[in-house]
């Protein structure tokens, strides 16, 4: 019963993901034919200033959104859950922006965010408030986006820990209050250590959502200024179709799958060890 | 507790998926159209750069029908994406051999195809039809690789600054000749908060066409062989002087606060709608400038002159853009090979190169063509530009005579000075850097 | 033996709301009461927060395009332009029927063998312990992967098995790239889920098949709702594998429509942001009906107790 999804998984992700490794030792430009250069590709990133820059951008977008989003959907899917009057509308509304596709999103937040033409520094000029180069500029970029990536995945969170919690058997939900155990109590104990495996689920799918990040920042300000604000995905898509080095953007690639893969196991370790102790 | 199952259950439960699978695949395979019968007309695909060529490339569009309807038995198939897709795509079918009969490539991609076989060597074609001198020399030169020519022109590449001149007039402005001209407008237009120079970076770091000019201003055209063959640097006291001039521009706030996150269309639409007073592209702009407000105020301007410059300063970007090419296979195929043939034939008689120009293109052939003086303003003063008194055109633009690492490294170099994120000597060093990773 | 939505309800509210309280309880009670209100005033204030730009772009939709750069506040010139464009340059039939069709037949498939692999990774025994988990280590890697390594490969597979040119092209890896987020949830809720249930059934003489479709697949409700969704939304949205993989302008599918006429009319914010809204409804309607499903599940849960 394992098979379909294990052959047709293996075929269409697994054997491509072989196939670019071999292209990662290779120069290759797209059009000739590639030439194997060894570990060249990965050697030439390690001297990439433009590389580390995309990776620290990485960072700085996995960790505000980690820290932001995991408890806020989490608090919001509780919250949500509550008898509130149009609860399900609101679950409807704040799922909205996940149903947007990425470059669009990417669009609607240029009308917001744009250091000249943008919502947020025309409502801060109403108020006197001198404009903020939100995108575009040196240095806040990466958390501009993080902001974004926030805006549309907190729906997609939230539902993920609303379908968690709903699965949640009801006795023993009931049999705790009947404890007489407080809200907060029974969130402390029960709910959240029930839910173990739904966090899991939120926080590895929210890390490699980072490490895929791409039209966002594409949108937002094409990776500039002068790549200043790429991150890992659109820098790769850089090196790769822009710059035409397919051989040196898989080489890329393949370390972003490795760091996803590397950073969601650190944490299901940590998780784990947690539980254990 | 969990508990195994018998190997029956299993086998069931996979036959079951696998026949789920299989039915739903076998039943979608189906709807796929067959491949076009033999003795129906000729089909040939053409692939470009526009992801719909109707509205972004009425010229390509209106020869393509004037040609199907010439040649009743010939169909054209135009499919397009996005430069950044198109290539991807073309990059893909290379490898799979699946190439489109016609496609618009860049040159540099083009000559790596031609080494691997595949493409077509259009000499032959076009001595037979009588076209080779049809076209201005230096176009024939730039798609020639050993004793191939692989490609034609696509079209033309006339590039500058277009200018407003209603807006210099209202701030009593002349249009600028020198470079010190130009500061001066945009010194005084800084004053008023007009952008001189609308330009954007986002998504479109290729957008540095007057700049690229400007290398030629400094001897771009005699030092570019010794850079690439390592006896010459980027990094020379001329270029540098050339991106200290773009510095100084910057400071004197010639360019738009959001020249990061803007695109090249917003660029375009700040100019058209009168907030700029220099828009930097070239004549295929000529189209969405007529239609718009400012089109009856509109000068086109070669680009400033430099005392410190090197070489003859007055030049004008004029020359062959990236080329279409033909699939190798192409030849291999009698019908499809007379279809194409008839294509280019077609495309640079006088009939197309006159519809180029009726759709804002400059014509790539000799023909001299009928330009409206007033519904074709725009593009007249472009063209009119390009034939003054004394001005000539470098061979090829800077861009497209060395690969593409090497042409983004300088897109950067020029929007990262602009942007004030590189100092000039950092701008020089970012494109030798280039030049050095082979 | 099924309960209705309101029994439920009802339930809940009997252990805290009602008059069952002992009356020592009553300053408990109003505090309750006040949370309750706090926390919808909150959960009101994140959703119009979430909601703002979602409102910008409705009503720069509305706003004539020069408007949009220059005065988006006015409220005096709203037209329907826009969408006239939208309507009239988008092949809104023909998108939305590939897409459907692409997305019912992906979407099903690729959740059917996900919840039969995820079954076998958390209620079967392996021979070896060792051989389950590090087979659902190994499709969850999958979700490490970043879409742009696979589109040369599979363009090569395609036309390998000859479905390029075909729906199949799309739809084959669209089912592999769902199966590692597919697997993730259902074995993570399966595995936060109690067996005891099924242990009942397999006492009661239930056959692994039934068991899996008729008590196992019931109750993972809410998961599966929420995965459809998922996937649903995933393969509207794809563009990188559309764009490749589809030749045809006749199969088009809505977010390779989209893109289209972003490229074509560049600086048509206005009409962007009509096509931004028009491809957003369907979705959030796609989105309301199964969420009821998701709730559906607190019913069956309930059950239970």
């Amino acid at each position: 019963m394992i098979a379909p999804a294990l052959i047709l998984f293996t075929l269409f992700l697994v054997y491509p993901v072989i196939y670019s490794l071999g292209f990662s030792f290779t120069k290759f430009q797209g059009f000739g034919s590639p030439e194997f250069i060894g570990l060249q590709n990965y050697i030439s990133l390690g001297q990439d200033p433009f590389f580390w820059r995309a990776l620290q951008n990485t960072v700085i977008i996995l960790i505000v959104s980690i820290v932001l989003l995991v408890p806020g959907s989490f608090a919001l899917a509780l919250l949500l859950r509550r008898k509130v009057p149009g609860g399900g509308a609101l679950r409807a509304l704040v799922f909205g922006p996940a149903i947007i596709a990425p470059i669009l999103v990417g669009l609607i937040w240029v009308f917001i965010l744009d250091p000249k033409i943008g919502l947020l520094n025309r409502l801060l000029g109403f108020v006197g408030v001198a404009p903020v180069q939100w995108i575009g500029g040196d240095t806040l970029t990466p958390y501009a986006v993080a902001l974004v990536f926030i805006w549309g995945s907190i729906g997609f969170a939230m539902t993920i820990f609303y379908a968690g919690r709903q699965v949640l058997p009801e006795d023993v939900m009931e049999a705790s209050e009947l404890d007489g155990a407080t809200g907060f109590q029974q969130l402390r104990y029960v709910t959240i250590p029930m839910m173990r495996e739904t966090f899991a689920i939120v926080t590895i799918l929210m890390i490699t959502s980072v490490f895929k990040i791409f039209e966002l920042v594409y949108m937002l300000t094409g990776g500039g200024p002068v790549h200043r604000s790429e991150t890992l995905v659109s820098y790769m898509y850089f090196t790769t179709f822009t710059n035409q080095k397919y051989g040196l953007g898989m080489a890329l690639a393949v370390i972003i799958t490795v760091l996803g893969a590397v950073v969601s196991v650190a944490y299901l370790a940590l998780s784990r060890e947690r539980k254990t102790a | 507790m969990s508990f195994s199952i018998t190997t029956a259950g299993r086998a069931r439960r996979l036959a079951a998926a696998a026949l789920v699978t299989a039915a739903a695949m076998g039943s979608l395979v189906g709807c796929s159209s067959s491949s076009s019968a033999s003795d129906g007309p000729t089909t040939i695909s053409l692939s470009m750069q526009n992801p719909d060529v109707k509205t972004a490339d009425p010229a390509t569009w209106a020869i393509i029908q004037a040609f199907e309807k010439a040649n009743p038995n010939v169909k054209v198939e135009v499919t397009g994406e996005a430069v950044a897709e198109h290539l991807q795509k073309l990059s893909i079918a290379a490898q799979s051999d699946t190439l489109p009969d016609v496609f618009w490539v860049y040159k540099s991609n083009a000559e790596d195809m031609l080494k691997g076989g595949k493409l077509m060597n259009l000499s032959p074609v076009l001595s037979e039809l009588g076209l080779s001198d049809k076209f201005p020399k230096s176009t024939v030169s730039n798609f020639t690789s050993g004793d191939a020519i692989y490609g034609v022109p696509y079209q033309g590449l006339l590039t500058g600054l277009w200018y407003n001149k209603k807006i210099l007039q209202d701030n009593g402005l002349q249009v600028p000749v020198t470079f010190d001209d130009l500061l001066a407008v945009a010194k005084k237009l800084k004053e008023k908060g007009i952008t001189t120079i609308s330009n954007g970076a986002n998504q479109s770091a290729f957008s540095v066409w007057s700049f690229l000019t400007d290398l030629d201003r400094f001897g771009y055209a005699d030092k570019i062989d010794g850079i690439l063959n390592s006896t010459g640097s980027f990094n020379n006291a001329d270029f540098l002087r050339l991106y200290q001039h773009i510095a100084e521009l910057r400071d004197a706030g010639a360019f738009a606060s959001n020249v990061s996150t803007q695109t090249y269309q917003q660029a375009v639409d700040q100019f058209t709608s009168g907030k700029a007073a220099m828009l930097d592209a070239g004549v295929w702009g000529s189209s969405a400038i007529q239609k718009s407000s400012v089109a009856g105020n509109v000068g086109f301007w070669a680009g400033p002159q430099f005392k410190d410059g090197v070489g003859n300063q007055n030049i004008i970007m004029n020359v062959a853009s990236a080329p279409l090419v033909v699939s190798a296979k192409v030849s291999k195929d009698n019908a499809k090979l007379a279809a194409v043939k008839k294509f280019i034939a077609f495309y640079y008689g006088d009939e197309a190169q006159q519809m180029l120009v009726d759709n804002g293109q400059p014509p790539v052939t000799t023909y001299k063509p009928k330009v409206d003086p007033s519904s074709q303003s725009a593009l007249r003063a472009a063209l009119d530009a390009a034939s003054a008194p004394g001005v000539s055109s470098p061979e090829s633009q800077p861009d497209l005579l060395v690969s593409t690492p090497v042409a983004n490294a300088m897109y950067d170099s020029i929007y990262g000075v602009i942007q004030n994120q590189l100092t000039p000597q950092q701008a020089v060093d970012l494109v030798q850097a280039a030049v050095q990773s082979k | 033996m099924r309960t209705t939505r309101t029994d439920v309800i009802d339930e809940s509210m009997s252990t805290d709301l009602t008059g069952t309280t002992p009356e020592h309880q009553k300053p408990k009670r109003t505090r309750r009461r006040a949370a309750a209100i706090a926390s919808g005033a909150v959960a009101y204030l994140i959703t119009f927060l979430v909601v703002l730009p979602l409102l910008w772009i409705v009503l720069l939709s509305f706003q004539p395009s020069g408007n949009i750069l220059g005065n988006p506040f006015s409220l005096t010139n709203l037209t329907l332009d826009n969408y006239l464009t939208v309507i009239g340059s988008l092949p809104l039939l023909k998108m939305y029927g590939n897409t459907v069709l692409i997305a019912v037949v992906a979407v099903s498939v690729g959740t059917a063998i996900s919840f039969t692999a995820a079954f076998a990774l958390t209620r079967m025994i392996f021979r070896h312990r060792k051989v389950q988990s590090s087979l659902r280590f190994y499709i969850l890697a999958g979700l490490a992967v970043p879409v742009y390594i696979l589109l040369f490969p599979v363009y090569r597979l395609d036309l390998a098995f000859g479905v390029f040119g075909t729906y199949a092209a799309l739809i084959l890896p669209y089912i592999a790239v769902s199966i590692p987020f597919n697997t993730l949830l259902l074995t993570g809720f399966l595995r936060e889920f109690p067996s005891e249930l099924e242990e009942a059934a397999i006492i009661d003489g239930a056959g692994l098949g039934r068991l899996c479709w008729t008590v196992v697949l019931p109750l993972m409700r809410p998961v599966i709702a929420t995965i459809l969704i998922f996937n649903v939304v995933y393969v509207f949205n794809e563009f990188p594998f559309a764009s490749i993989l589809i030749n045809n302008p006749d199969m088009v599918t809505v977010s390779l429509a989209v893109s289209r006429f972003q490229g074509q009319y560049t600086v048509d914010y206005g009409g962007m942001m009509a096509a931004a809204t028009l491809v957003l409804l369907p979705q959030l309607v796609i989105y309301a009906l199964f969420q009821k499903q998701v709730i559906a599940g607190m019913t069956v849960g309930a059950v239970k107790g």
